[in-house]
């Protein structure tokens, strides 16, 4: 406590502006012209991005058929269980009126399907995933272990529930003979699933790999013969299984299925024309009073055709420029009273 | 000390035995203290029990352990133990940085010196080795270190001086006397030599009680009183040293004894706050118990079709199963840091306190103290403010200020220039000498043969006769002492000081004469009797003999009993009262002073009457008191003096700005009822327009007759403020808070702006801050210095003690301690009124955050099925209170200010808004979580609309459930981040960093926590979400609107009020805000003024139709004697023990041969 010459100096020698609470500070006061002024500018930066997104939402061209109804027999058969070994097509024509520019995408998309629930969540094994330890089930009950207790790979109720439709998209070039229209199926999954959290056990031949574990028990087939032509497409590493493991959200969901292979007809997109989808069909969906749909689209800079974004935009540029005006209102009226206030 | 009697009283412990010169023998507690909560082994075990004894601490242990059960829970194991753990770590660590300042102020303690006889010699030794037995030598100015016996002392009559303010607050100094029987013992061979034993009652807390023997081997036992106990914790003063024997130590002696525990306060913030936890935690319940009844009507309509999970192996779950689940799902509702966030931001709070350069006082380098962080949002919620008012209000230093002789009054008549130094001396530390008195006509008239100078040197030498102070030379200077122990500070003093600089200096005192040197000349006067003051007599008087040989009485008192004794020769009687009115209204204390002439054999004739009454048995008293009354009469009138109760720096000051805050103020007092008037006057709480009410009884029936009158007389004012003060006395008080008419009391006390108590014992002190804080329902202060005081402000809601005084018992009560009366102001008006808004806004600011987010567990439980899934990543929703969102309610709480220190202190109006406490209530909560609830849904809305459709990612590829966590997650910290900010109003750097430094926080560690995945083998669903998050164009779309929207509604509602409804509060803020532009206070002071104009015309004053002389607007004068009868040793006594003229060696031998001669 060293105070000796202090009294002659500044009140505030060895303190910091800290200490006596002095720190400068920027005082935020709601002045009537910031607040107008930021509402205005909001309003028009938000109304500005607002139509820019509705217009690019509108250039998007999407096609979606449900087909749950129109292949009803097919529902119908898969609505019993036992019949899972009974085979079931069908076909859906459709007209495209204009042309689908671009990349297009087919998605599947299903309605009333939780894959969001816990421990639809939780019935999966990472470390098996990852092909290191393909006996680690533990997390994945009820598809853990079959019968007889072997381990099921992939375990868990996530794989077990993969959806299964086949959906080929052919087009009639001369309304006579269809062509089958070039898909992708690789490609479709995240990076990361496929070079990071989803690996094969290491060996040269799959079925060798994962010997010693059995199908999960809605499979027809075991996971090293999921992609018949594509010997690299199997095991973990299948595109549509990786696609599948990833939970949606919410209920209703899409999953990215294939994408337009640009060669021949097709360089430019989907020309406008007959086309029809040919559905084997799988994967129930009327046990749970779900839909099952195919869905095409093509994609711009900010997505799919989603106009939510945009008039969320608008929405809020309109209501904030009413702010501004209304508010503008109530100020220039207190401010006549305020003056004669401040006469007094 | 009744109070303290009353709190506890210990058991009758057994009698010790304590044998001279056996330390063997004798085997006691040790010396050493220790006043630290923990040790090194029992702080784990003690800090655990401590911090789950409290509720949500439990509740979240309970939430940990549930955790543990496997599969209940949706978020992992161990999330909540980890931010639970960092809690508990952190409070740990400051627990353990306060119990080490302790553990060092033992340490200080137990390590000071002291000499004690160890095998015949004089050791140096430390204090905790000092042991039951010893025999201590102490010097002057040193603290003892253990309760002792006195054996012998320097001093005259085996006496010494101990203060010990240390224990009562009392700064008066103490004498003790040593028993005969030991006097002699001073040389080590007398001392080893000693043998024998002391038997005494067993360790006890009360100061003033010990029973004791003393067994001396050939001699008769001789009994031990409290007058022969030294204590430890006090300090020895006026005395060369002393020798005592150690009977108590360490946590035996009565210091220790009577450090118990300060009750635990707790804010009525911090209450409220617990209740809305509560409420909390039902919302809690109720919202799982809602999801219970989701997830059954879920599984009734779906459960059979899911075949994909196989739900009927699940439904068998019980309902309590399904509960636990949805308790553990949404357990974070309740802010798991908030209350290790406020002991932060409360402890620094209080570190700002301590840090106040304004509440610094100079003089005696003295900071205030906040002794304890729980209230400092209490502080700006002060509607009652109980003081005491000698040495709080007042310095308790006397000055000699004014006096009027044969009807001239002199003294410094420019009051002006008074009030403008003081004015000038914002800084309460520059208080000069304590003699003001200043006034050249005096001496002018006295030296140049005016009419008057007869009387005026009659009445200088009377001042400088008639007194019982004591002059001790040092050096050249001479510095008056009062004589008796029992009044250190008092009138005489200031008033023997004046006539020093008016040239009557009084130098020397023998027991039968005093001296005084005029001009140069020494006159001595014979002292023959000296009548003794007492509060029924209001007056004191000496009978001498003049230098020129004629017998004289000298008098001075209170003006009426004066007054009654005057002869009717007397003179200047009607310009005296003039002038004693004058004085009164000033607030200055008066005496008057007068002589009477007696002849020799009427002084005879008294005398064998004197020389009766002073043998008498029975009421010795009494019979003395009558006794006088026979010669005191004929006065003479010479005039009167006026001598100024100092009031401490800016307290009228201090007072008006808090009556202007709302603050009511309350004087409790010891005092009488006439200075506490004065007092009041003089600072200003009590103005001269205003009516009066006092209540004088002496029974019940009258008590409550007056009363019962007093409100119906207000009739419709009642329990409203009106410009009234009520004086009531301690008497009075006793039949006033019976419980019949306590309820009635207490309106009509609250009806009054100002009440004044006096003669009050400390315990009704206590009793009227209680009846206040029960039934009035607002937050009291008391404020106070000494051991009275003590109850009062251990039962306010906030205890202020005013320290730097030597009395610590006060301050060691309180919860903060200041050294000024006017430090009052900062105290409140700036740290309560910060301090308020800050916790309040960091309480409501936590609530909303943790609303906020886990809410969004509920709307999402509406789109999965009840079934318990969580939308973000575990580690994310445990990290969310201890890092992602940690640092906005600190800055909130620490940094924020609702406006500059200078508007505070210039309009005290702004209190009323933390006053009244509407920024923090219920409605205020429920507002703020339907905020939060809104915003949720915003979050959870917004983001689920945007990602509904799945195409969002170049590319085509389709998205998670914690792709939207993700989304949501860090819309929630930046909505959650920048509503911090919105409720910043002074943002200064620590703000900016705690707003955008969370933001980025977050960022860095979702990029980082997105590669940890297979590496470290958690989080694998987060594994690439930043690659997918981050590029989307959707996300930083909606990182743009979607905080936005949220904020806007908020903005929309603020501005709106603001235009509307303006507050003063806004008002300032904008003049502030303004000042850079165009500053000009006295306008904005004039609109603020206009305001309140019509505030006061909006309900019209009351008129208060009394006529009454119970409504008593004269002043009454309150008279100058503050000595405390019946002393150990009665004044006389004393005086007539010391002899000034001879040395002090002298004194010692005349004084010791004189006992003897006992």
């Amino acid at each position: 406590m060293k105070r000796t010459s202090e009294e002659s100096q500044s009140r505030l020698p060895d303190n910091s502006a800290l200490k006596q609470q002095q720190l400068p500070a920027y005082r935020l006061q709601l002045t009537a012209t910031g607040v107008l002024s930021g509402f205005f500018a909001t309003g028009v930066f938000c109304l500005g991005v607002g139509i820019i997104l509705i217009l690019s939402a509108k250039s998007i061209k999407e096609i979606e058929i449900k087909y749950t109804k129109i292949c009803g027999n097919c529902a119908k058969l898969r609505e019993d269980a036992t019949n899972f070994d009974k085979e079931c097509t069908c076909s859906i024509p459709f007209y495209l009126s204009e042309t689908m520019q671009g990349n297009v995408y087919m998605y599947y998309k299903l309605y009333g399907f939780y894959q969001n629930l816990y421990r639809y969540i939780l019935s999966r094994s990472n470390s098996q995933l990852m092909g290191t330890d393909l006996k680690d089930v533990g997390t994945c009950a009820p598809f853990s272990r079959s019968h007889d207790g072997t381990p099921i790979a992939p375990c868990g109720a996530i794989a077990n529930s993969i959806f299964n439709d086949t959906i080929i998209l052919s087009y009639n070039l001369n309304s006579s003979i269809p062509i089958e229209v070039p898909m992708l199926r690789s490609g479709i999954t995240w990076w990361t699933d496929k070079y990071v959290k989803f690996q094969n056990p290491r060996s040269k031949n799959l079925s060798i790999a994962f010997a010693g574990t059995t199908k999960p028990p809605s499979w027809a087939k075991p996971v090293y013969e999921l992609d018949q032509e594509d010997p690299e497409n199997n095991g973990f590493l299948n595109d549509d299984f990786i696609v599948w493991m990833r939970a949606a959200a919410f209920p209703t969901f899409k999953k990215l299925y294939r994408r337009l292979n640009r060669i021949q007809y097709f360089t430019e997109g989907l020309p406008a024309g007959n086309y029809s989808f040919n559905i084997t069909y799988n994967f129930p969906v009327t046990r749970f009073r779900g839909e099952k749909s195919v869905v095409l689209s093509t994609l711009t800079w900010s997505g799919g055709s989603n106009l939510f974004l945009g008039l969320a935009y608008t929405v809020t540029g309109a209501v904030t420029w009413l702010a501004f005006f209304s508010m503008m209102a109530i100020h220039l009226m207190l401010k006549d009273r305020k003056m004669f206030f401040t006469q007094q | 000390m009744g109070w303290q009697q009353s709190l506890q009283e210990s058991d009758a412990s057994k009698v010790r035995t304590i044998y001279l010169n056996e330390p063997l023998r004798n085997s006691f507690c040790k010396n050493s203290i220790s006043t630290a909560k923990y040790s090194i082994w029992s702080f784990l075990p003690r800090y655990l029990y401590l911090q789950f004894s409290k509720a949500a601490n439990a509740f979240f242990l309970f939430i940990t352990i549930l955790q543990q059960i496997p599969d209940v829970s949706p978020t992992g194991k161990y999330t909540t133990l980890l931010p639970l753990v960092i809690i508990l770590m952190v409070s740990g660590i400051k627990e353990i940085v306060e119990d080490y300042k302790r553990h060092m102020a033992d340490k200080l303690v137990n390590t000071k010196t002291v000499i004690v006889l160890r095998e015949n010699t004089w050791k140096t030794i430390m204090w905790k080795e000092v042991n039951v037995g010893d025999i201590v030598k102490a010097s002057n100015g040193q603290f003892l270190p253990a309760d002792m016996v006195l054996i012998s002392s320097s001093e005259p009559q085996v006496t010494c001086y101990v203060a010990t303010s240390n224990l009562d607050g009392e700064t008066n100094l103490k004498i003790r006397q040593a028993l005969s029987e030991t006097s002699e013992m001073q040389t080590e061979k007398q001392l080893s030599s000693l043998s024998g034993k002391i038997e005494c009652e067993g360790p006890n807390r009360h100061f003033n009680t010990f029973v004791g023997t003393l067994y001396l081997n050939d001699k008769s036992p001789v009994p031990i009183g409290p007058d022969q106990v030294l204590l430890r914790g006090t300090q020895l003063k006026n005395t060369q040293w002393i020798l005592g024997i150690v009977v108590y130590t360490g946590f035996e002696t009565k210091f220790m004894q009577n450090s118990i525990k300060l009750p635990l306060k707790r804010s009525n913030v911090e209450k409220v706050t617990n209740v809305q936890i509560l409420v909390l935690f039902l919302l809690l319940l109720a919202m799982s118990l809602v999801s219970c009844v989701g997830a059954i009507l879920w599984n009734e309509w779906y459960g059979e079709g899911i075949w994909y999970i196989r739900m009927k192996e699940y439904i068998s779950y019980s309902l309590g199963f399904d509960l636990l689940v949805f308790i553990i799902l949404y357990h974070n509702l309740i802010p798991i840091s908030l209350l290790v966030t406020l002991e932060i931001v409360k402890y620094i709070q209080a570190m700002f306190i301590n840090w106040d350069e304004d509440m610094h006082y100079r003089r005696n380098d003295v900071y205030a103290m906040a002794r304890t962080s729980n209230l400092n949002e209490e502080l700006g919620q002060v509607k009652y403010l109980f003081s005491d008012k000698t040495g709080t209000l007042t310095c308790n230093i006397m000055t000699f200020k004014k006096c009027t002789i044969a009807g001239i009054i002199y003294g410094n008549q420019s009051e002006k220039s008074d009030t403008d130094i003081r004015k000038l001396s914002l800084s309460p530390s520059v208080i000069t000498e304590s003699c003001e008195f200043n006034d050249p006509r005096l001496l002018y008239n006295f030296e140049n043969g005016h009419p008057t100078k007869d009387y005026i040197k009659e009445f200088l030498t009377l001042l400088c006769v008639c007194h019982t102070v004591v002059p001790e030379r040092d050096g050249n200077n001479i510095i008056y002492q009062a004589s008796s122990p029992d009044f250190l500070l008092t009138d005489e003093a200031a008033l023997v000081k004046g006539m020093k600089n008016l040239g009557f200096v009084f130098t020397a005192r023998t027991p039968t004469s005093v001296t005084i040197e005029v001009m140069g000349e020494n006159f001595t006067f014979e002292i023959l009797n000296i009548l003794e003051f007492s509060s029924n007599r209001k007056r004191m008087s000496v009978i001498v003999r003049t230098p020129t040989g004629n017998l004289r009485l000298y008098c001075k008192g209170a003006d009426t009993v004066i007054y009654e004794r005057l002869s009717e020769d007397s003179r200047f009687m009607k310009e005296t009262l003039t002038h004693l009115e004058y004085f009164a209204k000033e607030g200055l204390r008066t005496l008057c002073v007068a002589y009477a002439d007696l002849s020799e054999e009427e002084y005879q004739q008294w005398l064998t009457q004197y020389r009766k009454a002073s043998t008498v048995i029975q009421n010795r008293m009494q019979s003395l008191e009558e006794c006088y009354e026979y010669i005191e009469k004929k006065f003479l009138l010479l005039g009167a003096t006026a001598i100024e109760d100092r009031l401490q720096a800016r307290v009228p000051e201090t007072i008006t700005t808090l009556l202007k805050a709302n603050i009511r103020i309350w004087v409790l007092t010891g005092d009488k009822q006439e200075t506490a008037i004065n007092i009041a006057y003089s600072c200003k709480l009590i103005s001269a327009h205003m009516f009066r009410i006092q209540l004088n009884l002496n029974s019940l029936e009258a008590t409550q007759q007056a009363i019962t009158w007093h409100c119906e007389a207000l009739g419709t004012q009642l329990s409203k403020e009106n410009d009234l003060a009520l004086i009531i006395d301690g008497e009075t008080l006793k039949y006033a808070l019976h419980s019949e008419i306590k309820r009635s009391f207490l309106n009509l006390a609250l009806s009054c702006r100002a009440v004044l108590c006096c003669r009050l014992s400390p315990l009704q002190k206590a009793e009227i801050v209680d009846l206040v804080k029960k039934h009035v329902g607002a937050i009291t202060l008391a404020i106070g210095d000494g051991a009275n005081d003590v109850g009062m402000i251990q039962m306010a809601h906030v205890g202020v003690g005013i320290s730097g005084n030597e009395g610590m018992l006060a301050t060691n009560n309180s919860d903060y301690a200041i050294a000024q009366f006017s430090y009052l102001e900062k105290l409140l008006l700036v740290h309560g009124a910060w301090n308020h808004f800050r916790v309040t806004k960091c309480i409501l600011y936590c609530f909303y955050k943790n609303v906020v987010l886990y809410v969004i567990e509920l709307w999402f439980a509406f789109v999965n099925g009840f079934s318990g899934q969580i939308v973000f990543e575990h580690w994310c929703i445990s990290l969310y209170n201890v890092l992602f969102t940690s640092l906005p309610p600190f800055s909130l709480g620490i940094f924020e200010q609702c406006c500059s220190q200078k508007s505070l202190l210039a309009y005290p109006q702004l209190y009323k808004i933390s006053q009244a406490g509407n920024t923090f209530n219920t409605k205020v909560f429920w507002f703020q979580c339907l905020n939060a609830l809104i915003h949720s849904f915003i979050l959870f809305w917004m983001p689920m609309k945007m990602l509904e459709h799945d195409m969002v990612l170049q590319g085509g590829y389709t998205t998670d459930y914690l792709f939207l966590g993700n989304f949501i997650y860090t819309y929630v910290v930046v909505t959650v981040c920048l509503k911090a900010g919105l409720e910043t109003q002074s943002w200064n750097k620590f703000s900016h960093i705690a707003i955008w430094g969370s933001i980025i926080i977050w960022l860095v560690f979702f990029a980082i926590y997105s590669f940890v995945w297979p590496t470290i083998p958690i989080a694998p669903e987060m594994a690439g979400q930043v690659k997918m998050v981050l590029v989307c164009p959707y996300f930083w779309l909606g990182f743009f609107i979607v905080p936005i929207v949220c904020l806007t509604l908020n903005l929309i509602w603020k501005s709106i009020r603001n235009t509307c409804k303006r507050t003063l509060l806004e008002e300032v803020r904008e003049m502030e805000s303004s000042r850079a532009q165009k500053f000009h206070p006295t306008i904005f002071r004039k609109r603020v003024e206009a305001k309140k104009v019509q505030m006061i015309f909006a309900t019209p004053p009351h008129e208060v139709v009394l006529q009454s002389e119970s409504f008593d607007q004269s002043i009454p004068r309150g008279y100058a004697f503050s000595q405390v009868e019946q002393a150990v040793i009665t004044q006389e006594e004393l005086i007539r023990s010391y002899n000034t003229t001879k040395s002090k060696q002298d004194k010692v031998t005349m004084d010791s041969s004189h006992s003897r001669q006992k």
